[in-house]
């Protein structure tokens, strides 16, 4: 079986004022679906940046990347934006809410240039809320959350169409140790959905989740390495 | 929830940014609107004073050797001969197709005759016209002008050494002196005024006229047409626009609108800009937002309609409030421009409020096409 994403000497070189930053040099690897991978690395070393080429934000200066079988190289801007939309589920560390919108207005927000009825979006938007454990919470702004309820917030809008991918850029990096378990708990359940993970972060602790852990290192990976077997077949998506 | 909506909720949360941006159109249509409709109705009131200071065309025989001309009146014995107006022209005048533009029509008779044993030009109309044709007219000791009575001349009254209440001799008959004008200028400064019918039995020539005034109502009417109509009716005469009449009132009036129309361009282009400055500034500021709406799988399109939307409804609101305050403000103001009878006048709101709203959202353009062009990189960066 192909594998979901394969990333073929990837590079990334930002030209900024004259100088340039290299900030992936040449990045291969393969994900299966319904692996659940963990990047590490220290800072500056090219997550963040890798993470916004896997998830079709940015073009790479090099290399190819392919997704779901498309090329996002071959993609034109709409079809970026379509291949984000239905292939890509992004949560930031900062969760990133519209802080005028409710709880389930910011789950709607990724539905609304959809003609789909508003009661149709709201309650598909209740129902991803409950499932992220928080039913009750619907008409809440984000001042009204705390940092574990509005990444939940988050992780709901993340599913909305429910997508094959989950890109998560260090999702726990605001949250308590407690809180940021129920968030990393919420992660696995998606993983035992069958859905694939790829989760920045700094916390070691989270490595424990993971089937497979990838180390940069100056825009390079350091170290690859399964951590346990991908046991169950991975469900379709 | 839609882009329409969402786009409403943003503009909810920065309610003061969005009062600002829709500030310049408001004003700038609330100025159009009360302006236009101002001078709208003000083209009226001025064309009806402008109408009260008598005639704008003279009605005259067509003759080789005389030349009757408005305030040019050469007049002799042989003459007044040819002329070969008649009261019944009248009439014909009155039939024109363009009859309904016709305020007055006042026949003259223009003969000299001895007064109380001097030579004076006698000026007939209709006693009761004498205030519609002559509006300007002051008139000393003066009770209203009746058959059997006359009006002198500033001159005349000095020639004739004749007062309010004196009489006049003529034709064998007396006259009573019902007033005296003030000097006005004009050769009526010299003349003995009296009713028409008492003219034309002194000059022995019933039912003659040596011309018409014509005063044509000519709010956007074609004086050119109403000319050419009375010629057709009276094949025989001369018919002609007093030029200066009619082209002081037309500049009159077109002064004003330009006024008007100079005034609301102006303050409508600031308010477009400031709707291009305010919402340009804003995307700057939002920056992360929009990449979060990338993020999440928004088409270009999208981020542009939103941007689009919020300047939409801004405008849309502003641009009809402005227009309704325009009304209220023309009503409320009318009777400082002389308006006696304010009208709601609903064209210039309605072409203001559309033109607002479109310009409102030509500034909306340039920055919604900007956010939308801002590459995710941007964006994300912020992220
Ligand atoms: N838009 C950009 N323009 C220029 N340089 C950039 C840009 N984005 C990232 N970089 C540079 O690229 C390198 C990698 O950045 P990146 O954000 O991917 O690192 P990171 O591993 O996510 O770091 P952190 O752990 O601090 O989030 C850094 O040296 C950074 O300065
Ligand atoms: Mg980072």
């Amino acid at each position: 079986m192909e594998p979901i994403i394969r990333l073929k000497d990837v590079s990334m070189v930002y030209g900024v004022n004259g100088t340039r930053a290299t900030a992936l040099a040449g990045v291969s690897f393969d994900v299966r679906r319904g692996e659940y991978v963990v990047i590490t690395g220290e800072s500056g070393s090219g997550k963040s940046t890798l993470l916004t080429v896997l998830g079709g934000l940015q073009v790479p200066t090099g290399g190819a990347v392919r997704i779901g079988g498309a090329d996002l190289s071959a993609l034109p801007a709409d079809g970026l934006a379509d291949f984000r939309r239905e292939t890509i589920g992004f949560v930031f560390q900062a969760y990133h809410l519209l802080p005028y919108l409710t709880a389930r207005e910011n789950v709607m927000v990724p539905m609304s240039p959809e003609r789909i009825s508003p009661r149709e979006k709201a309650s598909l938007a209740g129902e991803l809320l409950a499932a992220v454990g928080l039913a009750g919470m619907e008409d809440r702004l984000p001042s009204q959350l705390s940092g574990g309820e509005s990444q939940r917030v988050a992780i709901a809008r993340a599913l909305v169409h429910d997508p094959p991918v989950i890109l998560a850029d260090e999702p726990t990096g605001n949250l308590d140790s407690a809180t940021g378990k129920q968030v990393l708990d919420l992660f696995s359940s998606l993983h035992a959905r069958g859905k694939t993970v790829l989760m920045v972060t700094h916390n070691l602790s989270n490595l424990a989740r993971a089937t497979r852990s990838i180390r940069l290192r100056d825009g390079r990976i350091e170290d690859d390495r399964t951590r346990r077997p991908l046991t169950a077949k991975p469900l379709a998506v | 929830m839609n882009i329409r909506v969402l786009a409403w909720k943003n503009l909810l949360r920065r309610k003061s940014r969005a009062v600002f941006t829709g500030l310049g159109i408001f004003l700038g249509i609330a100025t159009f609107v009360a302006i236009s409709s101002i001078t709208s109705q003000m083209e009226g009131a001025v064309q009806d004073q402008l109408d009260r200071f008598g005639a704008n065309i003279v009605v005259s025989p067509r003759t080789e050797r005389l030349s009757l001309g408005f305030g040019d009146i050469a007049l002799g014995g042989t003459e007044v001969a040819h002329s070969r107006l008649t009261m019944g022209d009248r009439e014909r005048i009155a039939s024109i197709h363009h009859k309904d533009r016709i305020r007055s029509i006042v026949p003259f008779l223009m003969t000299a005759v001895d007064a109380s044993g001097k030579n004076v030009v006698w000026m007939g109309l209709p006693a009761a016209d004498v205030a519609g044709a002559r509006p300007w007219w002051k008139v000393r000791g003066g009770s209203e002008l009746r058959r059997g009575e006359v009006l002198l001349g500033a001159e005349a009254a000095a020639l004739l050494d004749k007062g309010p209440g004196g009489t006049v001799t003529a034709g064998n008959r007396l006259y009573r002196v019902a007033g005296v004008l003030q000097p006005t200028g004009e050769k009526e400064d010299g003349m003995v005024i009296a009713d028409i019918a008492d003219v034309q039995v002194l000059a022995k020539k019933s039912g003659a006229v040596t011309h018409f005034e014509v005063a044509a109502l000519c709010k956007d009417c074609p004086v050119e047409d109403i000319v050419a109509q009375i010629g057709q009716a009276l094949p025989g005469a001369r018919v002609s626009a007093i030029r200066q009449v009619v082209e002081s009132r037309k500049a009159a009036v077109d002064h004003l609108r330009r006024l008007g129309f100079g005034v609301s361009a102006i303050v409508l282009l600031i308010g477009g800009l400031m709707v291009l400055v305010t919402v340009m500034g804003g995307v700057q500021e939002r920056t992360r937002e929009i990449g979060v709406l990338r993020a999440v799988g928004f088409r270009k399109r999208s981020i542009f309609s939103l941007l689009f939307w919020e300047t939409g409804w801004v405008s849309l609101i502003s641009s009809l409030l402005g227009a309704g305050t325009g009304i209220a403000a023309a009503y409320l103001a009318s009777p400082a421009f002389g308006i006696e009878h304010p009208a709601i006048v609903f064209s210039p709101a309605i072409f203001g409020a559309v033109v607002g709203f479109s310009l409102g959202l030509m500034g909306a353009v340039p920055p919604a096409r900007r956010a939308a062009a801002l590459s995710p990189t941007e964006a994300i960066r912020s992220l």
